[in-house]
């Protein structure tokens, strides 16, 4: 080494660059922004432009069209006084713990069950798959065709073996019960085929040395597999919990947020403010701080896995 | 959706489940798996290329689309199918004597005004639209409507019976023209009605009372999952509730139509007495003011009597018909006095229109003795002008119903009109939907129902 090039090694900061991979990094920046433009473009557009604009329109009392009137944070103060924001929100809490686990729950049973070689495992995988591909309006349709409660399937089918018809529209359990059956319907299909190809990560070994420690089935799946399966739980869980934070096309069609507003979510509440009473700057209020509890909950579990990184 | 979702997977995480657990952390993406950085840039060159050649496949349609251009009318609408058929033929007709083509726009009843709101916020809002008389005041009072006062003929003009003009008037000026009117009646099974040894009235004059309704229903013969009546009060229709205020002479707003005017004994009786439909078993409670439409439910003989309004016909005939079931129609029970809704729509023009001339000139041709009259016919409808009024029509389907129809209309006050077209009567309807379904179905007392009622009719016209 020359004593020329042993300066330049000595003057050089720790983490700064060797002279040609800065060369080597200034070229490649342009092809990553080339990359990345047309994602930032969207996300620009159609993200972060909306939602800038929809915390603007907040602060403001507008129909639609016309003059605005601006009111500050009036439209925010008014939501939290108000009982069917905080019922909606409560409806969609509900709504997210009864879904999600249950969802997880038969969608694991499911992965399990079809988790090895048989006859008809694609046509299966497909079957169970299938409700989720379908619009959310078709199957609130088909929903209210099964749980109508006049002259609905589920209560014919009970009425023609000498059972009660149940009140699926017109009392606040059952309503939620039908939204919730329907929903989980859809939902049960992709957390099968994400712990599907979870369960191909884990080791036979793993099973076949539990095996040979005398452990039974349940013990292997409930003290080797799940656990090696937890990563995809929560990363299911909190996809489910900002789904269901989202939901409206199943509860418009299916219930309406009836009765009362038993089943009147965050989101078809702000429609109803924005589009039936004309309230744009008060829907939008309710689309921001929904924003803000999905936010919340997505950066709760973000530490949480970091910390678990960090940990490990 | 659920291809983004999917592809959102991080990869250490569905595809090494036992890393947590074992305390190692995945390996970054791109190394160890024979993806070197070239690879990765190569592949996501191809797949910006194939977004690209995905790019080339969309445009925006050009051309005609739904907004004001010049040299046509667009009309958005919604139409049942004996109405788009008259539209159609009504603005062929318009267009063979003007020259002008008509673009008809036809999308559902609950999507239209949605659409048009983002049109108009858009700067992209057709040159007409069919409106409700109870949406009519919130677009002339956002300046949203092309006023037609000065533009229409007074001959147009003036042939609108005054509650109608009234409808589609805010200020004294015209902001476009009610194309046509229903309201409700009360349709029977004839033979439930028979078996229950009823003789429904036949004439205006010797309409139910609250009481004898109310009787008559409970003499309906029901089975377990049958009910006897149901009122069409669901969801826009929630101001159909008030022609039980109107009926026993109390009214929804005050005088001046700034405030509320729920707090008397009229209302207060209305309410107790249609809170007692669903407390008794009288109506099926999936009816609700937030429930099913209630016409659905006279079709599958779920109940026996059906408030509904005459539009509903041309769907009502064919299926009861199908079933060789036969109905009838009585008037709607009355207290003080009788009083139906005010139903119906009305054709207006946007103030964004580049063709506010044709706009106006296809607004008179429609309203028009001739036009109108085609129209009511065909699509079972009630006339907004005296002289069709007067002198009657011929309608396509049961003559013999319509004629009752026409006299219950008689009875849409213009007071309840000026109340269900105040600018911010659609936020008022929210309310009256959220404060009946608690007192149907929640059962709240009568007196806090109203209190949160007048509450919020405060605060919706403030």
């Amino acid at each position: 080494m020359t004593t020329a090039a042993t300066a330049a090694v000595t003057v050089r900061a720790p983490g700064t660059p060797e002279p040609g991979r800065r060369r080597r990094r200034g070229g490649e920046a342009p092809a990553a922004w080339a990359l990345l433009a047309p994602n930032l473009l969207l996300f620009g557009l159609f993200l972060l432009l909306p939602l800038l604009a929809t915390s603007w329109l907040s602060l403001y009392s507008s129909s639609g069209f016309g003059p605005r009137e601006y009111v500050g944070a009036d439209n925010y103060r008014e939501l939290f006084a108000d009982a069917t924001f905080w019922r909606s929100a409560l409806n969609t809490a509900v709504y997210a713990g009864l879904t999600v686990p249950v969802s997880l729950v038969l969608g694991l049973g499911v992965a399990l069950a079809i988790n090895r070689p048989m006859r008809g495992r694609g046509l299966l995988r497909a079957v169970y798959y299938l409700p989720y591909v379908i619009s959310g309006v078709v199957v609130a349709v088909a929903g209210r065709w099964l749980f109508n409660e006049n002259v609905g399937v589920v209560n014919r089918a009970l009425r023609a073996i000498g059972l009660p018809g149940v009140a699926w529209q017109s009392e606040a359990v059952p309503a939620m019960a039908a939204l919730v059956l329907i929903s989980v319907w859809t939902k049960v299909g992709f957390a099968m085929v994400v712990y599907l190809a979870a369960l191909q990560g884990v080791p036979a070994e793993y099973r076949e040395a539990a095996a040979t420690d005398g452990a039974s089935r349940w013990q292997t799946l409930r003290h080797v597999v799940v656990p090696l399966l937890r990563p995809t739980t929560v990363f299911l869980v909190v996809l489910g919990v900002i789904e269901s934070f989202q939901v409206f096309d199943v509860v418009y069609v299916l219930t309406g947020g009836g009765p009362g507003n038993a089943t009147e979510m965050l989101v078809t509440y702000a429609y109803a403010e924005g589009f039936d009473a004309r309230r744009q700057g008060y829907a939008a209020a309710i689309g921001v701080v929904t924003y803000l509890v999905v936010l919340a909950l997505t950066a709760v579990w973000w530490r949480r896995q970091r910390g678990r990184e960090v940990v490990s | 959706m659920a291809c983004h979702r999917v592809a959102g997977l991080p990869a250490g995480d569905h595809s090494d489940p036992v890393a947590p657990s074992s305390g190692s952390i995945p390996p970054p993406s791109g190394h160890g798996r024979g993806l070197s950085r070239r690879r990765f840039l190569a592949a996501a060159s191809l797949g910006t290329l194939a977004l690209t050649g995905c790019g080339t496949g969309f445009s925006l349609a050009r051309g005609e689309g739904t907004g004001s251009v010049e040299g046509r009318l667009s009309f958005s609408l919604w139409a049942g199918d004996a109405e788009l058929t008259v539209f159609q033929e009504l603005a062929d007709a318009w267009t063979r004597s003007s020259g002008v083509p008509v673009a008809l726009n036809v999308v559902p009843f609950g999507e239209l005004l949605t659409g048009v709101d983002a049109q108009l916020a858009g700067d992209r809002a057709p040159d007409l639209f069919r409106v409700t008389y109870q949406d009519i005041g919130l677009y002339a009072a956002g300046g949203a409507l092309l006023d037609v006062t000065d533009r229409l003929p007074r001959e147009v003009t003036q042939g609108f019976t005054d509650a109608f003009r009234q409808a589609v008037s805010q200020d004294g000026r015209l902001y476009g023209v009610p194309h046509h009117t229903d309201t409700s009646l009360v349709l029977y099974d004839v033979e439930a009605v028979q078996a229950a040894g009823l003789d429904p009235p036949t004439t205006l004059d010797e309409a139910w009372t609250w009481e004898e309704f109310t009787d008559a229903a409970r003499r309906l013969p029901t089975r377990a999952d049958q009910f006897p009546f149901a009122v069409n009060w669901q969801q826009a229709g929630a101001y159909r509730w008030l022609n039980w205020v109107a009926q026993n002479g109390g009214r929804l707003l005050d005088d001046d139509l700034t405030g509320p005017a729920v707090d008397s004994r009229a209302v207060r009786e209305a309410l107790v007495l249609t809170q007692g439909f669903f407390t008794e078993g009288l109506v099926p409670p999936t009816t609700s003011t937030k429930g099913s439409y209630a016409d659905e439910l006279f079709t599958t003989q779920t109940i026996g009597m059906v408030f509904a309004g005459d539009f509903l016909l041309p769907t009502i005939e064919p299926t009861l018909a199908e079933q060789g079931r036969q109905y009838g129609a009585t008037f709607l029970p009355r207290a003080e006095s009788a009083a139906a809704d005010l139903g119906g729509n009305a054709v207006v023009a946007t103030a964004t229109s580049v063709n506010p001339e044709a706009a106006a000139d296809f607004l008179a041709f429609l309203a028009g003795d001739e036009a109108q009259a085609r129209f009511c016919e065909q699509a079972v409808v009630l006339p907004t002008r005296t002289a069709l009024i007067e002198r009657g029509l011929e309608y396509a389907l049961r003559p013999d119903l319509m004629e009752l129809y026409v006299e219950q209309a008689t009875t849409i006050s213009q007071d309840l009109v000026e109340q269900v077209t105040v600018p911010q009567f659609n936020a008022v309807n929210t309310s009256l939907v959220e404060r009946l379904e608690s007192a149907f179905l929640g059962n709240a007392d009568a007196g806090e129902v109203l209190d949160g009622l007048a509450d919020d009719i405060e605060g919706r016209l403030s």
